[in-house]
């Protein structure tokens, strides 16, 4: 929560926070999710169906803002090459194609059909993100990107993301080990901090130094 | 229009690609869920019925 008050605070003062507004948006969506999820804690049981519901349904929605915001890091990664339009029909194809898919895998579940398209939805965005984030490096590295906050940026979600596929991977390797299962929610303060970093340590000019090319003699 | 159906493509392959991905994360999958966001305790999903 702190780390996510911390970034809108500095891209507010920093003057990014429009560039940024999308991933503004997932923080602080973000933030609401955990105060809305904490309420309903506090007067219901973990194990009950109201926080069942306020979990799943605000994490469905927080990670459509999360692709959103991946979407956005790669319009501005393809801005140059006037390729924002065809990264937006990208994004609603893949939205759609994912909606489809989980709706056909969920649609045979006679109880809870609306909350389990909603987790399902949830967990098969949250890949889609995974696989977008590296695809975006990929661009990244061929285009030569050197704006500084742009790249950090793109690397702390895809190291966020593979702590997350990790953390997945490591609970249905060993469900048994309680400590496996408070991974994911400490991984939660990653992204906030490390945007918060980037936005506080590199201005939007900032650029890095591309490798120098050696010259091998002949 | 065959970009059109080169970002309909790219959005297929994409699509496959996390499918693929989830599914050998999970291979030995019971109902365990793990989700994205937050720093909130994941509460059980009930198993389904059918």
């Amino acid at each position: 929560m702190v780390a996510g008050v911390c970034f809108v605070i500095c891209s507010i003062v920093r003057g990014a926070f429009a560039r940024y507004f999308f991933l503004n948006l997932y923080v602080i969506l973000s933030m609401c999710a955990d105060l809305i999820r904490q309420v309903v804690l506090r007067f219901f049981a973990l194990d009950s169906p109201q926080y069942m519901y306020a979990y799943f349904y605000t994490d469905c929605l927080l990670t459509i803002a999360l692709f959103i915001a991946v979407i956005s890091l790669a319009s501005h990664v393809f801005a140059e090459l006037n390729l924002t339009r065809y990264v937006r029909l990208v994004a609603v194809f893949l939205l759609l194609g994912t909606a489809g898919f989980t709706y056909a895998v969920v649609a045979q579940s006679t109880d809870l059909l609306a909350t389990r398209f909603a987790l399902e939805l949830s967990q098969n965005l949250y890949f889609v993100g995974l696989v977008l984030t590296y695809l975006l490096w990929g661009a990244v590295l061929k285009l030569h990107e050197t704006r500084t906050r742009l790249v950090q940026m793109i690397l702390s979600l895809g190291l966020y993301f593979s702590a997350y596929a990790g953390s997945y991977a490591l609970v249905n390797v060993a469900p048994k080990y309680e400590t496996v299962h408070y991974i994911a929610p400490i991984l939660g303060c990653f992204l906030p901090i490390s945007w918060a970093l980037t936005i506080m340590r590199h201005s939007e000019e900032a650029r890095l130094t591309p490798a120098r090319l050696v010259a091998v003699p002949r | 229009m065959s970009r059109k159906l080169g970002a309909l493509a790219l959005a297929l392959g994409i699509l496959v690609g996390a499918m693929e991905l989830k599914t050998l994360l999970a291979t030995h999958s019971n109902t365990v869920v793990i989700m994205a966001n937050g720093v909130s305790p994941v509460p059980k999903f009930p198993p389904p019925s059918n």
